[in-house]
């Protein structure tokens, strides 16, 4: 059961549809984890579904009325199977948004390294203002103290990491402004890996990482 | 109302006449209702033109029409459900006119719902009613904020420089609205 939660500001500009594409895969990838964000999100969108319903008509042409009805024939009506046995393995239990974007499982995506205990892995969402990437830290590791130009999200996918405010685990949801520097460390366990959307690079603050800054170009996209 | 919970309004029944029988008066009527209210949701905020309203209108309805057969009447209002597949056309459409390429569609953003039990139904169900109920009671400049957010698709950064006051001033009241609509939060 996830600790860590979207705040209820995050959640609703999400029911509304509203967040950027990649930071709204990271909220819906976090109701995987968490019921309780879901019965939100339900709540929050039958919210949107009173606004909707007092609007003001506006009138509709039957010239349209026609067209649909022309174009029915072509679409019947689907029926829809029973969803299939809930899927153990490491791809069944990857929220399906991840496993859409990265077809197949962990093993088989591209990952760069950058330290000896972190490499990244940069999936493409189609979102041209945000990074969204895995990064997995080795049990133990450390990824370098560093902060952000802009907002970071995190969701913690398998194991666990810790950073000053507290130590995180599978399903917890992590959301950092601008200029906040932390040092997260993967838990000595297992391996973690976590999905972080970033809308501006990170920036290493240790002297011993700070000549990477400027290779660290956003990725988005 | 029945003990099972079941919804027996108007548009339900048609969403269940068209998963059954392909029934076009059932769709017609459900047209001449939702129709409106949809194109009335695309060109608030003005961000679409009646051009795009109308397709949307369209897009709405055929997908009304295909997936019926998903729309289960214990759980959601008909209203509800066809308010959220609204939403996530609308979503797709603003980013094919932004020229995104993604393999994502709006739809794929919302988990099925889990937690099949009745009691878990119900309850959503309630909280349903409730929310409907208690958004006619909100203090004016709360609904129109909630008004900017959902129906004209603004961020909360948008609808401060719209109504020209600071982004905190928007994200307490939104909060405050959604306070009072008494939708339950994990505490953060
Ligand atoms: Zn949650
Ligand atoms: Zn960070």
């Amino acid at each position: 059961m996830a600790k860590f939660h979207p705040s209820i500001d995050l959640l609703t500009e999400y029911a509304a549809g509203n967040l950027p594409l990649a930071q709204s895969a990271c909220v819906a990838a976090h109701l995987n984890y968490c019921e309780s964000c879901q019965r939100t999100a339900v709540q929050l969108q039958e919210a949107g579904s009173a606004l909707f319903g007092a609007l003001d008509p506006v009138p509709v042409g039957d010239s349209v009325l026609d067209s649909v009805l022309a174009r029915l024939d072509e679409d019947a009506p689907l029926s829809y199977a029973q969803a299939p046995e809930a899927d153990q393995t490491e791809v069944g239990r990857t929220p399906a948004i991840l496993q859409r974007l990265m077809k197949g499982d962990f093993s088989e995506l591209v990952w760069r390294k950058v330290t000896e205990s972190l490499r990244i892995s940069y999936l493409k969402t189609g979102d041209p203002g945000y990074e969204f990437a895995l990064y997995h830290i080795k049990a133990g590791g450390k990824i370098p103290d560093h902060d952000h130009r802009g907002s970071e999200m995190t969701l913690v996918l398998q194991g666990g990491f810790s950073d000053a405010n507290g130590s995180y685990h599978e399903g917890d949801f992590i959301y950092r402004a601008a200029n906040d520097t932390h040092a997260p460390t993967a838990l000595q366990s297992e391996d973690c890996i976590c999905l972080a959307v970033l809308d501006a690079p990170l920036k290493f603050t240790n002297w011993k990482y700070r000549w990477m800054n400027p290779f660290l170009q956003l990725r988005a996209g | 109302q029945a003990p099972t919970g079941r919804r027996t309004d108007e548009w339900s029944e048609c969403l269940t006449l068209i998963a059954a029988n392909e029934d076009r008066a059932a769709f017609t009527r459900l047209f001449r209702h939702f129709a409106p209210l949809i194109k009335a949701f695309a060109l608030s905020g003005s961000s679409l033109s009646a051009a795009h309203a109308d397709e949307l209108v369209q897009e709405v309805m055929l997908k009304v029409w295909q997936k019926a057969a998903a729309f289960n009447p214990e759980k959601a209002a008909a209203s509800t459900w066809v308010y959220t597949i609204a939403r996530n056309c609308r979503t797709d459409m603003f980013r094919r006119l932004q020229k995104f390429d993604t393999p994502l569609a709006a739809e794929d953003f919302t988990p099925e719902q889990e937690g099949e039990e009745p009691f878990a139904v119900l309850q959503s169900r309630r909280s349903g009613d409730r929310i409907r109920d208690l958004m006619d009671q909100l203090p004016s400049d709360q609904a129109q904020i909630l008004a900017k957010v959902y129906m004209e698709g603004k961020s909360h950064a948008e609808a401060a420089g719209e109504l020209d006051l600071p982004l905190g001033t928007v994200k307490s009241r939104v909060r405050l609205a959604i306070q009072k609509l008494q939708v339950h939060m994990e505490k953060q």
